[in-house]
């Protein structure tokens, strides 16, 4: 087992903007893709990953350090930045795991591109309009409801008061958020024709839910397995939207065990 | 000075239980439907627009409505319809919008027809305010709150082009693209109806309407607030070779008369129960302001540090009580000579060409707003002309903004 070299934060050019990114590790690349919220910086799960890969993880454009360029004003125009980046820093066959919204421009950046993925990993991923339920607005709700319903048991999570029960950064958090809106507002966390031009895709895929996310439905990772033949779905009991950090230890065994060596 | 009425057309029939209650405590956009009682409707439509003509027959120059969505506070959410009606049954007063929330039409020419036609219907008495709504009717049109500034301007572009250039056009923009411009339905006033634009003092549309000379019409603003205000236009006419004066801009104020001093300070209080809906709960910010509603641009924050915090208000409601309101000249209520009083110390300060004397509110009852009009009529009315005079607040129908 190789031990990080320590993390890094840089700034990228990438279509002519600057591009935040948090960098650690080796072994093969691993692209992380964080959520409507935000990055939330070089955390336990990337330090962990960090372990047997090379994590990059950056902020998206319009989010936290990362500047927006003018165009890019949804997920499919975020997919093309993203293939941009990996042509400008020379990746191929690299692993991608998204989280929520990331999960969902992970899936739109294969259908573009397969062949430059190696795995695909979806963690409570938006993109597909569930049959069962509703993705919830988050916009439309206040953070304080927010932080109750993002995972199954709020107290269960060491770093919650500090990732969710503060204003610690209000202007960053604002920020995020107008860029959500910006990327998601409607149709609402979803791309209608997903599902059906997900099924050509042939990538190893890794679908990892928790049963009782309240912010994308279970039913999502439902129809994400049966959109994509081979792909396999890991449903984590008593879980809700948050597994990286309600379910750790869980979560990590079953990525590292997909992704492998 | 140009003495136009208003009122929000507030539905009161719920109560602050019902408010608290609800989704985030909110009497905007989550407050459902269900509370309201379209036979209670009925009837109030009809009230308030006796009330409209009423206030054309006793002497105001112009009738202002306006535009919400998702609320009780305000049943205009089709504001046009009123103005159509009125524009048959009353002859000579304006019909003042204020305004059309531009952002949340998918199809501004068909805007531009409606008006066209409420234009025509009253013989030219059309004055078209523009807003960019507030962030309840973003929400409730589901409009991206990140377009809404652009949508506003590039909606306006559409509208007034189709005003006033002949058809057949295309127009291929950002946010609106027509193959074919062509309505039959033009408006009677040359070049356009006059446009107006209210608000409670953004600097970028502050700047926008003075590069246009489009008045801006005050809504309630703290009076020193407002000269902040003023001076942010004015800064911006100067650099478009001009001088702004008072028909450059209006300013809204409740004002209620009655026979006695005690008789309005009590029939006012109404204005405090409804108008911002019953128990005057504050909105949650992301209500009025979604993510992407307010500008980043830094050149506007810094126009926007110039301008003084509202004592009185906030989350759009009155925060203060109803002593400190009426101290403040916010809320002007009493007999016609305390009323007339009054006003003569706030327009000597303010001096705007536009007068929006918002005449009731809220609870305030059917039979104390038709006495409200009537001693306005008799009294007030007629010494404000005098007071306008006096002061030279001239109107744009007077002088060209």
């Amino acid at each position: 087992m190789t031990t990080t070299q320590g993390w890094t934060e840089q700034h990228v050019q990438v279509a002519g903007t600057s591009l935040q990114l948090f960098r650690g590790g080796e072994g093969t690349p691993l692209l992380v893709f964080h959520g409507p919220e935000g990055n939330p910086g070089w955390t336990p799960y990337y330090e962990a990953l960090a372990q047997h890969y090379l994590v990059l993880a950056p902020s998206h454009p319009g989010f936290n350090g990362s500047q927006r360029p003018a165009w890019l004003e949804s997920i499919g125009h975020l997919a093309h930045f993203y293939h941009w980046f990996l042509d400008e820093q020379h990746l191929e066959h690299v692993h991608v795991l998204g989280f929520s919204m990331g999960g969902w421009l992970a899936a739109e950046m294969a259908l573009m591109c397969a062949h430059r993925f190696a795995k695909l990993v979806l963690v409570d991923a938006a993109g597909i309009k569930p049959r069962e339920g509703e993705i919830l607005d988050i916009f439309l709700h206040s953070s304080e409801q927010l932080a109750q319903l993002a995972c199954d048991d709020p107290r269960s999570i060491p770093q919650y008061e500090e990732w969710f029960g503060g204003t610690a950064a209000p202007e960053l958090a604002q920020q995020n958020r107008e860029m959500a809106v910006r990327l998601c507002w409607k149709p609402y966390m979803y791309n209608p024709a997903l599902p059906a031009l997900l099924p050509r895709l042939r990538l190893p895929t890794l679908i990892v839910w928790g049963r009782e996310d309240r912010i994308v439905p279970v039913n999502c990772g439902e129809l994400y397995q049966q959109a994509m033949p081979g792909s396999v779905l890991k449903v984590i009991e008593g879980c809700g939207h948050m597994p990286h950090l309600e379910r750790p230890q869980e979560f990590l065994q079953t990525v590292r065990e997909f992704l492998g060596p | 000075m140009f003495l136009m009425r208003f009122t929000e057309r507030a539905y009161v029939h719920y109560t602050e239980e019902d408010v608290k209650e609800s989704f985030r405590s909110a009497v905007r956009l989550t407050f459902s439907n269900a509370h309201f009682d379209p036979r209670l409707g009925a009837d109030l439509y009809h009230q308030y627009l006796d009330e409209y003509e009423y206030a054309e027959e006793v002497g105001f120059d112009g009738l202002m409505l306006n535009e919400h969505h998702n609320t009780p506070t305000c049943m205009g959410a089709a504001m046009n319809l009123e103005a159509a009606i009125l524009a048959r049954t009353t002859q000579r007063a304006k019909i003042v919008l204020l305004g059309n929330p531009l952002p949340i039409f998918d199809n501004p020419v068909r805007l531009a027809e409606e008006l066209a036609e409420i234009d025509m219907i009253s013989r030219g008495r059309l004055v078209s305010g523009f807003v960019r709504g507030t962030g309840v009717e973003t929400w409730a049109s589901n409009i991206n709150p990140v377009s809404n500034r652009e949508r506003f301007e590039e909606a306006h572009d559409l509208i007034l082009k189709t005003w006033t250039t002949p058809g057949p056009f295309r127009w291929e923009g950002k946010h609106y693209q027509f193959r074919v411009v062509n309505p039959f339905e033009v408006p009677l006033q040359k070049p356009h109806p006059p446009v107006w634009i209210p608000g409670t003092g953004s600097p970028e549309t502050l700047v926008w309407c003075a590069e246009r000379h489009y008045p801006y019409i005050y809504l309630e603003t703290d009076v020193e607030a407002t000269q902040d205000m003023k001076g942010i236009y004015a800064e911006t006419a100067r650099e478009h070779g001009y001088e702004p004066g008072p028909q450059n801009f209006g300013y809204l104020l409740r004002i209620n008369v009655q026979d006695t001093d005690e008789k309005a300070r009590e029939v006012a209080r109404g204005y405090l129960v409804g108008n911002v809906g019953v128990g005057r709960i504050p909105l949650p910010v992301d209500y009025m302001s979604p993510p992407g509603y307010n500008s980043r641009d830094a050149r506007f924050r810094k126009l926007g540090e110039r301008i003084r915090r509202d004592p009185l208000r906030g989350g759009g409601v009155d925060t203060a009580a109803y002593e400190a309101i009426l101290q403040a000249n916010r809320i002007i209520a009493g007999s016609p000579e305390t009323v007339i009083k009054k006003l003569r110390d706030v327009l000597s300060v303010v001096r705007p060409g536009i007068l929006g004397v918002w005449t009731n509110d809220g609870s305030i009852s059917h039979e104390d707003t038709m006495r409200s009009l009537t001693l306005m009529g008799q009294e007030v009315l007629p010494a404000l002309r005098e007071i306008g005079q006096e002061l030279e607040m001239t109107d744009p129908f007077q002088k060209a903004p």
